[in-house]
C-alpha cells in the first residue's frame, strides 16, 4: 500500500488528472477535498488530504510516501524529498506585482510584500535595489494596493485578480508547477510501482 | 517559583526506559565492534576550528556550532566524528603500525533547521579502518593485474567489504522494524555529469539526478536516465571502464552480502549519491559530508527519510591532510535506529484513528 498525500486547493484538479493519467482509478475521489483519509484497496493506495504547505513534511516524515505540491512550496521548504515529476497541468507563475509597470530605480530601497520570503530574498539578491521583505500570509495583491508595500511577489494564474485590484503584472519572475514528490526511502520500497506511474504519466503527456 | 522544562530545539533528554533502551543498543554496538578487534576512541566534544577550514563546505560550515573562547581561540562543538579523527591521527600515521581499527561513540552537534523530527543532538556510534595498505595486504599479483587505472587496489576493496559487512551486522543485529541499505559509489558519475548539454550546470544535473527530476536529466544527459529511474546505468560501461569496472564490483558486492544479511534490504543506487562527487568543480556542492571518495553506503530504518546511518570510503579527507592512507568507516544514529524499531510517525495507523503529523513515539521517548 502506498499512501499518497494530495493537495487541497488549486493544485488538487490538475493532482487527480496526473493520478488517473497514471493508472490510478481513484474512485470515489472527487476535487472537493473534504475526505482527509480515504483507503483505495483497488488503486493500492490511501489518500491523505493535506494543506499545500503541510504536505512535503509529511513526506518528508514518511508518514505519506508521495505526493503533489506546487513547486512554490518547495522552493520555500528546506526539505530533502525527491522530485521526479513537474506536472504539465496546473502551471502558473511567479511575479513581481505593482502599482505601475516601473520596477524600483537601481540603489533604491522599498518593502516587497509575499508569502514566500525566501524566494523573494533569492529574487532581490540579484537585483541593483534593495527590499524589505514583509511576510504576509494571504491576500497580498491588497499590500501594493493599499500601499503597505511597493511591490508584491505572489503567484500569477490569469491576471484577473491583479486587473480587480488595479496591478499590474511587472515581471513574471519564474514557472510554477505542482510537483510529484516522494520520500527517499519510499522510492527505494516502491521504486517499480512509482516508475511505472511515471512512465504512464509521461506517456499521457500529464508531466513535463 | 516555576520551573521550566522546556528544552533548546533539536535536543532531548532520555530517562527511565529511553535511557535504558539506548544503553543497550551501545552496549550491543559495542560489543559487536570490540569483537571484530576494533578499540575504542574517545574525543573531545569541543575541538579548535582552524585545522578544519579547509575542509570545511558551505554546507558542513552552516551545521557548525562555533564560538569564541575566554581566550580568543575560536571553537566548534564536534559536529563529526570523521574529520575530527583524521587530524588528530595524520601526523602520527608514520608512528602508528597499520591498519588501525578504531571505534567511538558520543554526541555529535549540529545546526539543522526547526522542523518536527529533525535533532540538533545526535548520538552516534561509529568504526574507522584506516591504512589498508599497509604490510597485511598481501593481495594476489593477478587480482591487480586485471584492474583499471583509477581503480583501488584490492586491499581497499576488503577494507570496504569488511567495514561495510560489519555495519549490515550492526544493523540485523539491532531489532526492530525493517531495514534498508543503499550502495553507490563517490564520483563514479562524474565523467557523465560533465558532459551535462542544454544549459545545465554539472552541480545542477547531480543536483537533479539526486532529486530524480527525470525531464532535467533527459534534456541534460540520456545517459543518466535509467540511473534516475532504476538506480543503475543500462550498462555499466556508460560510466567509463574505471567506473564500469567498480561497479561490478559493488553488484557483485551486493550479491555477496545479501546472500549473508537477508534481514537487510540492499540496493545499488547510483542516482542517490550523485551528489557525492569527486570533481573538484562539483565537490564543493556534495554536501556535508563530501569527503567520501569510493564505496557510500546509507541505512533506512521505518519510513523516515532520514537516514539512520551511512559511511565510506574517505581516503581523499587524509590526503588533504598530508597523509597518504585510504580509510573507510560508518556511523549509526542510535536514536534514530531506536525510534525506526518503535514504529515511525504514522505507521501503521488503521484508518479512522487519529494520527498526529509530529511526535509519535519519538515524542513520547523525550520525555523532557
Amino acid at each position: 500500500m502506498i499512501r499518497l498525500a494530495l493537495p487541497k486547493g488549486r493544485n488538487l484538479t490538475p493532482a487527480l488528472a496526473a493520478l488517473r493519467a497514471a493508472g490510478l482509478g481513484l474512485a470515489g475521489v472527487d476535487d472537493s477535498g473534504r475526505s482527509l483519509r480515504m483507503a483505495l484497496p483497488e488503486d493500492g493506495v490511501e489518500m491523505l488530504s493535506l494543506k499545500d504547505w503541510d504536505l512535503p513534511l509529511y513526506v518528508e516524515h514518511g508518514v505519506a510516501d508521495c505526493g503533489i505540491v506546487g513547486s512554490d512550496v518547495l522552493d520555500e521548504i528546506d526539505g530533502d524529498l525527491l522530485v521526479p515529476a513537474r506536472l504539465a497541468a496546473g502551471r502558473c507563475r511567479f511575479a513581481l506585482i505593482g502599482r505601475s509597470r516601473e520596477l524600483p530605480a537601481a540603489g533604491s530601497q522599498v518593502r516587497l510584500a509575499t508569502k514566500y520570503p525566501l524566494t523573494a530574498r533569492r529574487l532581490v539578491e540579484g537585483r541593483p535595489w534593495g527590499a524589505e521583505i514583509v511576510r504576509l500570509s494571504g491576500s497580498v495583491e491588497l499590500a501594493p494596493a493599499l500601499r503597505l508595500a511597493e511591490l508584491a511577489l505572489d503567484l500569477v494564474q490569469t491576471g484577473r485578480t491583479l486587473a480587480d485590484n488595479g496591478l499590474v503584472e511587472i515581471e513574471a519572475v519564474a514557472e510554477v508547477a505542482p510537483c510529484l514528490v516522494v520520500n527517499r526511502a519510499s522510492f527505494q520500497r516502491h521504486r517499480g510501482r512509482i516508475n511505472a506511474w511515471l512512465d504512464r504519466m509521461e506517456a499521457a503527456g500529464a508531466v513535463a | 517559583m516555576k520551573v521550566s522544562t522546556a528544552l533548546p530545539t533539536g535536543v532531548a533528554a532520555l530517562l527511565f526506559e529511553s535511557a535504558r533502551s539506548r544503553r543497550r543498543l551501545e552496549g550491543r554496538l559495542a560489543a559487536l565492534v570490540e569483537s571484530r578487534g576494533y578499540e575504542e576512541a574517545i574525543l573531545p566534544i569541543l575541538d579548535y576550528v582552524e585545522p578544519y577550514e579547509a575542509l570545511l563546505t558551505p554546507a558542513s560550515r552552516g551545521e557548525l556550532y562555533r564560538f569564541i573562547d575566554r581566550d580568543g581561540e575560536q571553537l566548534a562543538l564536534r559536529a563529526d566524528f570523521t574529520p575530527m579523527l583524521a587530524r588528530l591521527l595524520a601526523p602520527r600515521l608514520h608512528s602508528l603500525r597499520l591498519p588501525l581499527r578504531l571505534f567511538y561513540r558520543g554526541d555529535v552537534v549540529r545546526y539543522e533547521e526547526s522542523r518536527p523530527g529533525s535533532r540538533r543532538e545526535l548520538y552516534q556510534m561509529g568504526v574507522e579502518l584506516l591504512g589498508m595498505e599497509g604490510p597485511e595486504a598481501g593481495e594476489p599479483a593477478e587480482r591487480e593485474e586485471r584492474r583499471e587505472p583509477g581503480e583501488p587496489g584490492a586491499a581497499t576493496e576488503d577494507a570496504e567489504r569488511e567495514v561495510l559487512a560489519l555495519f549490515l551486522e550492526a544493523l540485523a543485529g539491532s531489532g526492530g522494524g525493517p531495514r534498508q541499505v543503499v550502495l553507490g559509489l563517490a564520483g563514479c558519475l562524474d565523467s557523465a555529469l560533465l558532459t551535462a548539454a542544454g544549459g545545465t550546470s554539472p552541480a545542477a544535473l547531480a543536483a537533479a539526478v539526486a532529486r530524480r527530476e527525470r525531464s532535467v536529466v533527459r534534456r541534460a544527459c540520456a545517459v543518466l536516465l535509467p540511473i534516475v529511474e532504476t538506480g543503475l546505468p543500462e550498462r555499466p560501461e556508460d560510466l567509463g571502464p574505471a567506473a564500469a569496472a567498480r561497479l561490478r564490483w559493488l553488484l557483485a558486492l551486493r550479491e555477496e552480502l545479501a546472500l549473508r544479511f537477508p534481514a537487510v534490504q540492499l540496493s545499488v543506487d547510483l542516482a542517490e549519491f550523485a551528489r557525492y562527487s569527486r570533481h573538484p568543480d562539483l565537490v564543493a556542492e556534495a554536501g556535508a559530508r563530501s569527503y567520501y571518495d569510493g564505496l557510500v553506503f546509507r541505512a533506512y530504518a521505518g519510513a523516515a527519510a532520514v537516514p539512520v546511518g551511512g559511511g565510506g570510503r574517505y581516503g581523499s579527507l587524509f590526503r588533504a591532510l598530508g597523509a597518504d592512507i585510504d580509510a573507510v568507516g560508518f556511523s549509526l544514529n542510535l536514536d534514530g535506529m531506536l525510534e525506526a524499531g518503535e514504529g515511525a510517525i504514522g505507521e501503521n495507523v488503521p484508518a479512522g484513528e487519529a494520527m498526529a503529523p509530529s511526535g509519535g513515539r519519538a515524542g513520547k521517548r523525550a520525555l523532557l
